[in-house]
Parts: C-alpha cells; sequence; structure tokens
C-alpha cells in the first residue's frame, strides 16, 4: 500500500474516536471556558465569576475538604491495593475466588453501594450494631462532621482497591523470576527483594493506578450526593458535588462553570506532575 | 448469502414494530413530577380519550432531585420536558429565569375557580405563570392507643383548644417515660423550610427574608437562635429521631415507633391504609404568646416554554387544573386539597368521610386555611434561600453551633443572592 493510502485507512479508523474526542471532551472543555467568562447577566468577558469563587468560602471550603480528602485516599488506596496484589500472587489452590470477591465491589454501580453503605452506618444499622456487640460505643458516622469524611473515604476504598489490585497484581506477574534468583543469590531478605527487584519492576502499572485513581478520586460524587450533600457543615462537600450544587441546586451556572474549570486545570497539572516524578529515576 | 436471508425477516420485523409504535400516537406530551403515577392515571386516561392522537407520558422524581433536573433540562432548554409540577413558593425564582410559560391567556378561567390569595401564588410580577392546583394544611398525628397507654387525654380537635408547644412536648416526655414507643414526637418533613417556617413566623420572626424585594436574608437575629436552637433540642434530647429521613418518617409513625407526627393532610390517606394504627388529629401547635402560623401552599402545574408540543401541554396542564372533569379525575385520586373551588366542595364530603372518626379535619382545614395560614416568601431567589436553609436546618438538627450555622447561612445567602 502506497503511505498516502495507509495514511487514508489509517484516518478512517481513527475518525471515530477523533470525533468522540473533539464532541465529547474539547467542544464542552471550551464552551465551559467560554462560558466561564461571562458573568450572570453581563454580555462582555470578565474575570468575574473566578474572583466570586476563589472568595467565596463555601467554594474555599470544598478545595480543602477535597485535598484532605485525596491525601488520604491515594496513599491509603495505593498501599492497600499493592498490599492485597501482593498477597494474592500465589497459586494457593481457591486464590481465583479471593481475587474475585476482592474485585467483585467494582461491578456494584457506585449509587448501589452508597446507599447500602447508608443503611450500614445508620445509628441503627449494622455497623453500630457491630461495634456495640464488642463493647464499643456507636459512632455517628455520617452525621458527625468528624466521621462523615471518613465514612466516605471507605465506601469509596471498599469500591476502589480491588480493581487497582487487578492492575497491580498484572504487573507483579509479569517480573521474570530470574531477577529474584539473582538478587537471592545476593543474599536480599524479603524487604529488599520488594524494595529492589519488586518496587522499581512495578514502575509503570503503579504509574497507571497513581494517575487513574488520583483523577477518579478527583471525581468522587456518588456517595456524596447520595449520603450527605456535602455535609454535615460542609465536611464532605468535594469539588465535584459543589460543582453539581451550584449548577443544579443553586442554579448559578456560571460560577459553576467557572468551578469546572478550575477543576480541570488542577487535575491536569496533578497528572502532569505524577508522570514527571514517576520518570525521573529512570535513567 | 444464506445469513442475509435469515436476517431479512428479522429487520422487516424490526420495520413493522418501529412503525405500528410511531402510528401509535402522533404527539408525545412529557409530564414530570414527584407525585406518584396513582395520583395522575385516571387524569391522563380522560385527556388522552377526549384527544386522540395524544399520549402523556408521566415521570416520578423525587422531591431531593426534583429542582435539579428541572434545573438541568428546563434551564439547558431541553423540549423533552412539556408540562412540569410547579411548587407554588418558587414560581418567581422559576418564572424570572424564564422557567414557566406565561398563562395570561387563560387568566380569565384562573380567576373562575382560584381566591386571590391562590391567584398570587401562581403569579410573578402581575402575571400567571402557573396553574393552581393544590393546597394544603398541616396536622398533628397523634396514636392513642399509646396516649391511652400512658394515661394521656386526647387533644381536641377544635382550633381553639389548639396546644402550645410546652404542652405539646411535655406529652412527648410522658409518652416516652410511660410507654415504650422510642420517640415522642417528630416532624414529617425535618429539616426543610416548609415544615419549620412556623416555628419561626410564630415567635415573631418573620420568614427570614426581608426587603423590598424579599432578597435580604435576615436569619442570624437572637429570635431565629433561639427557636433553631428549640429545635436542636428535640433532637439533642432523643424527643425527636435523628439520622432518620423524611422518606421514612410516616413508617416509624405506622409502626407506633413515634408518638405524634407533625405532617400534612394527605398522610390521612396513608395512615387510614395501616392496619393496627388507631390514630386521631388535632390543630399543629403554636408557641405561647406567639401567633397561630401554619404552613399551606403546595404544588401548581407549569409549562416549559421550551416545550416540544406547547398547545397540548397548555391542553393538558388546563385539562388537570381548570376543567371540572379534569380537576374532580385528580382530587378523587389523592387527599391533597384542591385549590379550584368547584372540586373543593366535593372534596370536603369525600374528606369528612375519609377522617370519620379521627376528628374534624374538614374544620380545621377551613379553619387553618382562613386564619391561620402564611405563605412562604414570594421571592425571585427562594429555591436558593430554600436550599441553603434545608442545609442549616439540617446541620442544626445534627448538632452543629446553632449560632455559627445560621451566620454561615446568611453569609452564603447573601453571596448567592447577589448573583440574581
Amino acid at each position: 500500500m502506497s503511505p498516502r493510502h495507509t495514511y487514508l485507512v489509517a484516518s478512517a479508523f481513527l475518525a471515530p474516536a477523533f470525533l468522540a474526542v473533539v464532541l465529547l471532551r474539547l467542544w464542552p472543555a471550551a464552551l465551559s471556558v467560554e462560558r466561564s467568562l461571562v458573568a450572570p447577566n453581563a454580555t462582555s468577558y470578565s474575570l468575574e465569576n473566578y474572583t466570586y469563587i476563589f472568595s467565596d468560602p463555601v467554594f474555599q471550603n470544598s478545595m480543602l475538604v477535597t485535598l484532605k480528602f485525596l491525601l488520604i485516599v491515594n496513599p491509603l488506596q495505593v498501599a492497600v491495593a499493592l498490599g492485597l496484589a501482593l498477597l494474592v500472587n500465589t497459586k494457593m489452590p481457591g486464590i481465583g475466588v479471593w481475587r474475585s470477591l476482592i474485585f467483585l465491589p467494582i461491578a456494584i454501580p457506585p449509587s448501589v453501594s452508597a446507599t447500602i453503605w447508608g443503611v450500614a452506618y445508620r445509628p441503627d444499622g449494622p455497623l453500630n450494631a457491630m461495634l456495640t456487640s464488642i463493647g464499643l460505643e456507636p459512632m455517628r458516622f455520617l452525621t458527625s462532621p468528624d466521621q462523615a469524611l471518613f465514612a466516605i473515604i471507605m465506601i469509596v476504598s471498599w469500591v476502589g482497591v480491588g480493581y487497582w489490585m487487578t492492575f497491580l497484581l498484572a504487573g507483579l506477574q509479569d517480573i521474570p523470576k530470574s531477577l529474584y534468583e539473582a538478587v537471592e543469590i545476593d543474599g536480599a531478605n524479603a524487604f529488599q527483594r520488594f524494595r529492589y527487584v519488586t518496587l522499581p519492576q512495578l514502575r509503570r502499572p503503579l504509574t497507571f493506578v497513581l494517575v487513574a485513581n488520583t483523577v477518579a478520586n478527583f471525581l468522587v460524587f456518588a456517595p456524596v450526593q447520595i449520603l450527605t450533600k456535602g455535609g454535615p457543615q460542609g465536611s464532605t462537600d468535594l469539588i465535584m458535588f459543589q460543582i453539581y450544587d451550584r449548577a443544579f441546586t443553586m442554579g448559578d451556572t456560571p460560577s459553576a462553570y467557572a468551578a469546572t474549570v478550575v477543576l480541570v486545570s488542577i487535575v491536569l497539572v496533578v497528572v502532569i506532575l505524577q508522570f514527571r516524578m514517576m520518570e525521573r529515576s529512570e535513567p | 448469502m444464506y445469513r442475509t436471508k435469515l436476517a431479512l425477516p428479522f429487520v422487516a420485523a424490526a420495520m413493522a414494530a418501529t412503525m405500528t409504535t410511531a402510528a401509535h400516537a402522533d404527539t408525545t406530551l412529557n409530564f414530570v413530577g414527584t407525585e406518584s403515577p396513582t395520583t395522575w392515571e385516571n387524569v391522563i386516561a380522560a385527556f388522552e380519550a377526549a384527544n386522540p392522537g395524544v399520549a402523556v407520558e408521566y415521570q416520578q422524581i423525587p422531591f431531593a432531585n426534583f429542582n435539579a433536573q428541572i434545573e438541568a433540562r428546563v434551564g439547558s432548554q431541553d423540549p423533552t420536558i412539556d408540562v412540569y409540577q410547579a411548587d407554588t413558593p418558587r414560581v418567581p425564582a422559576l418564572a424570572s429565569r424564564g422557567y414557566l410559560q406565561d398563562m395570561s391567556s387563560l387568566g380569565d378561567r384562573i380567576a373562575e375557580v382560584a381566591t386571590a390569595t391562590e391567584q398570587s401564588a401562581v403569579s410573578y410580577d402581575g402575571t400567571f405563570y402557573a396553574l393552581p392546583l393544590w393546597t394544603g394544611t398541616q396536622l398533628l398525628y397523634y396514636n392513642r392507643d399509646l396516649f391511652d397507654q400512658a394515661g394521656i387525654p386526647h387533644p381536641s380537635d377544635d382550633p381553639a383548644e389548639r396546644m402550645t408547644w410546652s404542652e405539646t412536648l411535655e406529652i412527648a416526655r410522658t409518652l416516652q417515660e410511660k410507654t415504650d414507643v422510642e420517640f415522642g414526637f417528630t416532624f414529617h418533613q425535618v429539616d426543610r423550610y416548609f415544615q419549620l417556617q412556623p416555628l419561626f413566623e410564630s415567635r415573631g420572626e418573620g420568614s427570614g427574608l426581608t426587603g423590598d424585594d424579599l432578597m435580604t436574608p435576615a436569619i442570624s437575629g437572637e429570635g431565629w437562635v433561639d427557636v433553631a436552637t428549640w429545635y436542636q433540642e428535640l433532637f439533642e434530647s432523643g424527643l425527636a429521631p435523628r439520622g432518620v429521613s423524611v422518606n421514612q418518617m410516616p413508617d416509624l409513625f405506622i409502626n407506633g415507633q413515634v408518638g405524634m407526627l407533625y405532617g400534612g393532610l394527605p398522610q390521612i390517606r396513608r395512615f387510614n391504609g395501616a392496619e393496627g394504627l388507631n390514630y386521631g388529629i388535632a390543630p399543629v401547635p403554636y408557641f405561647e404568646g406567639g401567633e397561630e402560623v401554619t404552613s399551606t401552599g403546595s404544588w401548581a402545574i407549569g409549562v416549559s416554554p421550551h416545550a416540544a408540543n406547547p398547545e397540548e401541554a397548555m391542553a393538558f396542564a388546563a385539562f388537570l387544573t381548570l376543567d371540572a372533569e379534569g380537576s374532580r379525575l385528580v382530587s378523587e385520586s389523592t387527599s391533597a386539597v384542591p385549590v379550584n373551588a368547584e372540586t373543593y366542595e366535593a372534596y370536603r364530603g369525600r374528606l369528612a368521610d375519609m377522617a370519620g372518626g379521627i376528628g374534624d379535619a374538614a374544620a380545621i382545614l377551613t379553619f387553618e386555611i382562613q386564619n391561620t395560614a402564611v405563605p412562604r416568601p414570594r421571592s425571585r431567589g427562594y429555591v436558593r434561600f430554600e436550599e441553603i436553609m434545608n442545609q442549616a436546618f439540617s446541620d442544626i438538627r445534627n448538632g452543629s453551633d446553632v449560632a455559627d450555622t445560621l451566620s454561615a447561612a446568611e453569609r452564603r445567602l447573601n453571596s448567592t443572592l447577589s448573583r440574581l
């Protein structure tokens, strides 16, 4: 085939994906940026929406809550997923059942898992029943401003760790045994094997998991909207819910557009930083 | 070739199916609301019979999500909503943002069936923007068996002998002491401004919105903090339940887990159907030394200005509310109080039958509507006000510092109302 012909065929195959990216990603993003520069009842462009949200204590609180959420949930989920992957990376009979059970929560729609966890967290629900049966005080979970965010973190982690575990498990199984044998000959213990063979070899899957997990956690919405609506006292007002609240509950779409642009910019910066960090130590 | 021949019958069948469904209705009206579909079944069937070629599809959306749906769909000029339930206090907000069709063409018919108060409830800036459907009042429901067990005399259903809040809470405490009921008292619509507005009005603290155009919040003064603290104390002291949502409250009453429920009149139908529930009604309490105030106002019917079928939509909306037959069919499917004067008389008779034995609901209804009903503030910012107030009440119920919560809500209201 001539180069021109190859090019045409390639373009034809890429066209649907390209069209989807433009229509569903690039165009709405451009629209958001344009709309965010128009204040309500204004006819010209200005940065008023941005000054409004950055000076709004509610938006500031949302940014802080999201930051706090991410600082806890990202390392937690990646560490637990890695731990689980190491645990299930054996050839024990029946290990497939365990892997499936750990993976299963991701197959449930987030709204369903949020609703069921909501029942579990009720003051008279099964979690408090378990706590009181072993002599502990019942907890307030979703009605306490100190506990609600951790309750959300629990739900999100319960759903997510199985999913991320499968990628890390695949990464672990790709590591050649010869590397471990070589290092054992040098007299390395389990921890040293992990640090000098496993982790470096897992760089690629770990990068992927870290980046994808961060983005997914920036976008957490269902448990907040169904269970806490940003409360109590704004302690679970994650950024996605804040944008939804602005746009559809308050009907203040201009500031919602501005908040969306801010969110996308932050996510972009974080993802770029993460890629850079993971690349740096490569020879 | 064999595969193509096999496919032909399926293709033909698929085409036939789409053609028959398309021919079934030339126009489909989309109607959304919060009511159960059973409320509209009969009136929709009657409308479809009288208008061949028009089908009405009703979609029920939970109240908590309803505002967001209207904002998202009508707000983005989506033609997929033709007719929708519009909460009367939200009419100014919806109309000022262009979410409601001007109803001036039906002005004469509206004036025929609705009182001046109800007409203003569906107007904004002197123009009709919705069609009046229901109004309402609230009642104090009490469990007669529990009262008997505790040796408490049944409260009177005469509005002249209305109980004060102190008396009511005293009864609630006695119920908890002398019977094994979990909670003495609860509101049905906890944490909702609609339910709690009378508390503040009864103490003379106003509706929370002041100023010429009712766009200035006034909710952080001493009076508001006092009443809100009183509300918080109900849950703090264990008289009323925390962590139970609005939807679950009637079940609590039906199961005998709460002794008294402050709720809307339509609950009568539900409680009558509950086996083993022996209950009565009384007028809702008020603060001693304060005004007797009750909530009122309910849903109206609006048409979206971006409706795909505007003419049929107006006809359907008018049939539901202004037409004698249509209004009657709706009224017989629900216990909501109709605004339509012609339908109201028949409703009063049915109410007397339904309420037989539990108390004179019709007399309470008439008294409250005429003497104590205070509508919600008609402000362009009402939707945002209500959403922020509901969040504040929810935080207060969960134990947050009352003064801080109200001040923060007031700052937030100032911030968001200034954007309108």
